[in-house]
């Protein structure tokens, strides 16, 4: 099956693809936060799309829009009427609807434009695998230094800024690793995938794991397995390989919630 | 600012666009003071708090802090992040790490000083615990720990009694005036607990429907003036050597 180089280079993709994306996806799932994946994802799309038209590298754009988007909903203050996620939930809209505007103007709406929204894993070039390997291991590094400081942002940003830690600049820096990682990952391997990737390890983690080092390890360990397994399963059935392992993903979260039952 | 004073509030007007909680008010706290801000939910005491430790803005006025001084800050339970699967010795260590550089390492200091405020609240054989698994005393306490662990100049608490049980409550209210007394800690704190601000702070600031009075515990605390902002007869007495509050009129009979 990995004789191929196509099914080489799928494997690399998607495991330099899950891993960052599980670990970073802790940290929106403990700040109830989990739509702002799927938002980043969107937003990287709309880049991408509007790449099409004006004939610029589509990552470039995605990586523009999915940052300026992760450091416009960063700065916004809290919401006073609302709650935080109906301001993520509308950002989702608007970008959902913008990417399938924008691709309806424009001239090209042909498998490219699908590629763009779903993406296919299997036909990732080498270069971009390579180019997710680095971000995978830029990301995993800036986490391995300073995740302390992330998950006390995330605790108690409050009494963090009284101490003196520069809450807002941290918790932008952590929007905006979470909204490159997306952006580079989206194009490759579609939004449905990037953001389920986003959501579905770290909860399937947090269901069972009782340390928050157990939880990111077992996050990683989720999205490895499941991103390994769907390109096994998709090439033996013949099916895509980004809904097959979303939906192995599913099927993981409802089992750990039966596991973390029954532990508890 | 005076000599002693770490810190000076110049004319603040508190509240929301729409909404002024204070105004006008003028302030200075000093060190080693224990000041206790109270008043009935929704008069602006947390925001006043809040604005004290520059979270919010004021919408007019200005605080000034010592630079030199390290305040420590105990929110409101409910304010942290129970999703987090993080035990109490990692949380008084995030209270530690939060004063260095981000990529400093733990070190075995650290370690010492997070063991030594854990045994300070008697929460030592809470460490390995996971926090969202302990009781809201037993929280409260581990929260205190992580403030110590910085070994504050200022301790600030926001609502540091709320949901416990009267023998937390009195340990707690033990606990800080030990620490001011014997290290000279400021101890600034937020509570709706009138009887609780009257028996522990030197100087408080009673907060109610714009009006606020402040100065020293003494000179607040007369029937006279709390009867006329609060509307109701309110009686002052001693039982133990505690000051004890009666509110509302009783018969004699009734006693």
């Amino acid at each position: 099956m990995f004789d191929a180089m196509f099914m080489r280079v799928a494997l690399l993709a998607s495991v330099a693809a899950s891993v960052p994306l599980s670990v970073l996806g802790v940290y929106l799932v403990i700040r109830r936060v989990v739509f702002l994946g799927l938002v980043l994802a969107n937003a990287a799309t709309v880049g991408a799309a509007v790449a099409q038209i004006v004939d610029w590298p589509p990552e470039v754009a995605a990586v523009i829009t999915a940052v300026a988007t992760a450091f416009g909903l960063g700065a916004l203050p809290p919401p006073r009427h609302v709650a935080a996620e109906s301001v993520i939930g509308w950002a989702y809209a608007a970008a959902a609807s913008l990417t399938v505007l924008i691709l309806a103007g424009a001239a090209r709406a042909d498998a490219d434009t699908l590629h763009l929204l779903y993406g296919n894993v299997l036909a990732v070039s080498r270069d971009h695998a390579i180019g997710l390997v680095a971000v995978g291991i830029v990301v995993s590094l800036l986490h391995v230094m300073f995740g302390s400081r992330f998950l006390l942002v995330t605790f108690d940003a409050e009494a963090a800024q009284v101490a003196g830690v520069r809450t807002r600049l941290w918790s932008m820096g952590l929007n905006l690793s979470i909204g490159v990682t997306a952006a580079v990952t989206v194009h490759e391997i579609g939004a449905l995938l990037t953001f389920a990737l986003l959501t579905l390890p770290p909860m399937a983690a947090l269901l069972v794991g009782r340390r928050i080092r157990t939880v990111f390890v077992i996050s990683a360990l989720v999205g490895l397995g499941a991103v390994c397994l769907g390109l096994i399963a998709a090439f033996q059935f013949d099916l895509p390989p980004g809904p097959v392992t979303v939906a192995l993903l599913a099927l993981t979260v409802s089992v750990m919630g039966v596991a973390g039952r029954w532990r508890a | 600012m005076s000599a002693v004073a770490i810190l000076r509030a110049e004319r603040l007007r508190l509240g929301y666009r729409n909404r002024v909680l204070a105004q006008d008010l003028s302030f200075e706290i000093d060190r080693g003071e224990i000041l206790g801000i109270v008043g009935p939910n929704g008069c602006g005491k947390t925001t006043l708090l809040r604005t004290i430790l520059g979270l919010v803005k004021p919408l007019s006025g200005h605080v000034t802090r010592d630079p030199t001084v390290t305040v420590a800050y105990v929110p409101q339970r409910e304010r942290l992040e129970t999703l987090l699967p993080i035990t109490a010795l990692e949380i008084v260590l995030m209270g530690r790490n939060a004063r260095f550089a981000a990529w400093r390492r733990t070190g075995h200091n650290d370690r010492d000083a997070v063991r030594r405020a854990l045994a300070r609240v008697d929460a030592e054989a809470l460490a390995p615990q996971l926090f969202r698994t302990l009781s809201g005393g037993q929280q409260q306490r581990v929260i205190l720990a992580r403030a110590l662990a910085a070994e504050p100049d200022v301790l600030v608490l926001d609502e540091p009694t709320a949901g416990m049980d009267i023998a937390s409550e009195a340990a707690i209210l033990d606990f800080l005036r030990d620490l001011n007394r014997a290290q000279g800690v400021t101890v600034l704190l937020v509570t709706h607990m009138l009887s609780l601000v009257i028996n522990l702070a030197s100087t408080m600031m009673l907060m109610d429907a714009g009006t606020i009075l402040h100065g020293p515990v003494n000179d607040i605390v007369r029937e006279d003036r709390l009867s006329a902002l609060y509307g109701v007869p309110v009686h002052l007495s001693r039982v133990a050597g505690q000051r004890v509050l009666v509110v509302g009129r009783h018969e004699a009979s009734d006693v």
